[in-house]
């Protein structure tokens, strides 16, 4: 390995020479680098693409001697292989120079201008992505004319284990699975955020990659335009399994905006039949209202057990639910009798009675009572979460704090930019 | 829901169809989207200032003849915005990535050098109607640009996109002021007719030559294609909208070359007829405010405010748009942060591009004694001669498999572009040979 480190664009278009030959005349010109396995934190360079008179050739790293004075690429045998296939492998110019990728740990989506690579123990590796002005004034050819300028531009350079390609045109191209799992690492919030700023084509891509349960929280925390975007193209089976795992509230607002046809056959591919009936009535609920904001998603619990047979009961389900703070007291008709607190619960002797514990002065709101007016009770009285009861003081669901707050704080101003540009914008939480 | 026997639904009434009410709002609301679609409106942001004073002189100056090139255009315009659409709708990409990524750096900069320096061009342009128009009614241009300025600040960081271009969509229906005035100075029809469907070519006047180059660059500006495509990229539209997508490109383009056609009639009824009449003592045509006295049939006094009013609808509208857009187009392509909602620390290159693109365009109009009406339709003629090269990337682009995959170009569109490129390419060169041997 002649080198230590450098950058790709300055070895992109080098001639090619062969060691045997003492005159050193051209075989072809380095066009690209070949990557087996991209999956890796920092993928081994396996080759070079050599661009001879007979077609493209690949040439092992391991035949690079060295540089000569020209700065042609000696070779220790001619280029003869042919180069290897498209979608079975990555070529690093081709494949990655000039395209977007998502910088997982800055969270913005930017644009490769040049790629780091360094000798590492004798294999040459992909390091970092280039993104600022100092690689595009290398690819302008700035590191010719005037290197010492160069130099002093400061660099803007992502580990490459920091950076999750989003591959287009032909996905086999570049495994997505090492990008779903740096896009992982993200707050569902901020991959939202950086989903949003997409092309939808590219945003479909990116979601199809995900686990079903990271694509979900992501889903939850998008607007439902791009929503039903990605929906087209992911196909009812993939967005049916991601609705599944979404919470019921945030799933139901995505079902109430599709049109009834999609949205039966969706409900049609839910596994969970139980959950899917849920859905269909969760959806039947203005979006504005405690039913349009409320998940069912809740715990109850008979009134006359004690507090240990409760908390070992709440051990073997609660781990399903996510809102396990209050618990709510019911008989077998479902009337809600009393809420419980998991703190009063856990500090209660454990041979107590839930009904002698609970808290029967049930605050609670309707299924058509406007989300200011949630918002105001939970405010009012202090609580994680409001019961929403029917007529007959049925529970239908609880609404927590958090899909209450979301419900009435205005969108920002900025958040309407030109239409032109809407999608480049990163997009604030969308209000429900 | 969780429960101790086990997963059971809580059965309710279902409340009153609530969600078949949210469904027929939607298809109210894609209907709405679907009559203003990003065809139309890119078609009615190309009645721009410059446009309006390019159509306007053409008209005051050639008569009737100056409309048949028209024809050729409208065919030319429809078959690249059609191939803008569709790149949008197949690629998801607007077009300053897709050149970035198809052709790299140094082709990349190039085109956003030109297209900076193009829309800043432009700019100024419609800084120009906005200080034109104030200047129907006396006030200095030192005053009206500098406040126009501000507003555009204010609306671009404040007021929602969508509100903007909304408004400037209603406010355009001014435009149909031509079309009424035009019809109310009882041209010739006759004429008419020949001027729209003859070709005749003015060899003796030399202005004639720019005149033509303005009428392509205003009508099939290269921004437009750029815009269109990041519109239709924004609402997300598939291929499988295209056929919805080609209709309002087609209605799009055939209006905006209606009232093309009309300013073009009511300035030549008016004008150009007069000054025929009266050889001795014509109208010159030397500043924005001679080329009102052609919504006069229909307007009368109130012609010059009519006019102003357009001419200010236009300006505020493309002074808010340009600058902005073009700003995000040189980030897409260079992948630095752009969005309004970022801080200047965090977007440097957004926000100064952006600033800079506005004050330069603004700045070019308060050098004094600058022709406002010229400068404007030179913008358009920098346009017509820039857009080969536009057409000619996007050609590259639209006939590779690799990125349309089976939307490439059909034989006719590409033969019809192409066409397009050759023959506004040897115009563009034999107009710029003239102008230098002029010069020497």
């Amino acid at each position: 390995m002649p080198f230590q480190e450098g950058y790709l664009s300055e070895f992109v278009g080098r001639d090619a020479v062969l060691a045997s030959d003492a005159s050193h005349r051209s075989v072809g010109k380095v066009v690209d680098f070949f990557v087996a396995k991209p999956d890796d934190a920092f993928p081994k360079i396996d080759g070079l693409l050599v661009k001879t008179q007979g077609g493209e050739r690949f040439a092992p790293v391991r035949d690079v001697l060295d540089i000569d004075a020209r700065g042609a690429i000696v070779l220790r045998a001619a280029p003869t292989e042919p180069a290897p296939a498209d979608d079975v492998s990555l070529y690093l110019i081709k494949d990655l120079f000039d395209k977007q990728i998502v910088d997982v740990d800055g969270r913005k989506v930017v644009r490769i201008n040049d790629l780091e690579v360094a000798n590492t123990g004798g294999t040459l590796r992909v390091v970092a992505a280039d993104i600022g002005v100092a690689g595009l004034l290398r690819r302008l050819g700035l590191n010719k004319f005037a290197p010492q300028l160069l130099e002093r531009v400061p660099r803007t350079l992502i580990a490459w284990d920091n950076v999750a390609p989003i591959s287009d045109a032909n996905p086999s191209q570049v495994n997505l699975s090492v990008s779903s799992a740096r896009l992982a690492r993200l707050h569902p919030s901020e991959l939202a955020d950086i989903i949003g700023e997409l092309s939808s084509q590219d945003a479909a891509r990116v979601v199809g990659s995900l686990d079903d349960e990271t694509a979900a929280d992501a889903f939850e925390h998008l607007d439902a335009d791009t929503q039903q975007a990605i929906i087209a193209d992911l196909g009812e089976d993939r967005a049916a399994d991601i609705i599944e795992e979404m919470d019921s509230d945030d799933a139901a607002d995505l079902l109430g905006e599709l049109d009834e046809d999609q949205r039966a056959a969706l409900l049609a591919k839910i596994e969970d039949r139980d959950y899917a009936d849920e859905l269909e009535e969760l959806v039947e609920y203005a979006p504005d209202t405690a039913g349009g904001l409320m998940t069912t998603d809740f715990v109850w619990i008979y009134p006359h057990r004690t507090t240990a047979a409760t908390i070992a009961k709440l051990r073997e389900i609660a781990p399903e639910s996510e809102f396990i703070y209050y618990l709510y007291v019911a008989d077998d008709s479902r009337k809600l009798l009393g809420v419980i607190s998991l703190r009063t619960l856990l500090l209660a002797l454990p041979t107590a009675f839930i009904h002698k514990l609970m808290d029967a002065d049930i605050v609670s709101v309707a299924p058509d009572t406007s989300a200011e007016d949630v918002a105001s009770t939970i405010a009012r009285y202090d609580l994680l979460a409001v019961p929403v009861l029917d007529d007959e003081r049925r529970m239908l669901g609880i609404v927590t704090v958090d899909d209450a707050i979301d419900a009435i704080i205005p969108e920002k101003i900025a958040h309407s930019l030109p239409r032109l540009v809407r999608h480049h914008a990163r997009r604030p939480p969308v209000a429900k | 829901m969780q429960s101790e026997t086990g997963p059971a639904g809580v059965v309710t009434e279902p409340t009153p169809a609530r969600a078949s009410r949210r469904a027929r709002l939607r298809r109210i609301m894609i209907f709405l989207a679907a009559t203003l679609g990003p065809g139309f409106i890119t078609a009615s942001a190309g009645n721009d200032v410059g446009g309006i004073f390019t159509y306007s002189v053409a008209g005051a100056q050639f008569g009737y003849k100056a409309i048949w090139p028209l024809i050729p255009i409208a065919v030319a315009l429809i078959v690249v915005q059609e191939m803008a659409a569709r790149m949008g709708a197949v690629t998801g990409k607007g077009l300053a990535a897709l050149i970035r990524e198809e052709f790299g750096v140094r082709i990349a900069l190039a085109t956003m050098l030109g297209l900076f320096f193009m829309n800043t061009f432009t700019t100024s342009a419609e800084f120009a109607g906005i200080a034109s128009a104030s200047e129907i009614y006396h006030i200095s241009r030192y005053i009206a640009v500098p406040l126009s300025l501000l507003l555009v600040f204010f609306a671009v960081l404040r007021v929602s996109g969508k509100l903007i271009e909304r408004t400037f969509v209603v406010l355009s229906l001014v435009y149909v002021t031509y079309i009424i005035s035009g019809a109310l100075a009882h041209p010739d029809w006759a004429e008419v007719a020949r001027g729209s469907f003859i070709p005749t070519i003015d060899t003796h006047d030399p202005a004639y030559l720019g005149t033509i180059v303005a009428l392509i660059g205003t009508t099939i500006s290269p921004y437009m294609q750029f815009y269109l495509q990041s519109a239709i990229v924004e609402k997300g539209t598939r291929p499988s909208g295209l056929l919805a997508l080609r209709i309002d490109v087609t209605n799009g383009s055939i209006l905006a070359i209606i009232v093309a056609a009309f300013m073009i009639i009511a300035n030549a009824a008016t004008i150009f007829v007069y000054n025929q009449a009266h050889a001795a003592h014509p109208i010159t045509v030397t500043q924005a405010s001679d080329v009102a006295i052609a919504l006069a049939p229909l307007a009368g006094k109130f012609a010059s405010s009519l006019f102003a009013f357009g001419i200010l609808n236009a300006g505020l509208f493309t002074a808010a748009v340009l600058p902005l857009s073009t700003s995000y187009l040189v980030c897409e392509a260079f992948g630095f942060e752009a969005a309004l909602d970022r801080s200047f620390r965090e977007a440097p290159v957004f926000f100064t591009l952006f600033a800079a693109g506005l004050l330069l365009g603004a700045a070019l109009v308060l050098i004094p004694g600058a022709p406002l009406l010229q400068l404007s339709i030179a913008s358009q003629v920098v346009q017509g001669l820039l857009l080969p090269a536009e057409l000619v990337l996007m050609l590259i682009i639209i006939n590779r498999a690799r990125v349309m995959g089976t939307f490439r170009n059909t034989y006719s569109a590409n033969v019809i572009c192409w066409a397009t490129v050759v023959i506004v390419g040897l115009i563009a060169l034999y107009y710029t040979y003239t102008q230098i041997v002029a010069a020497l």
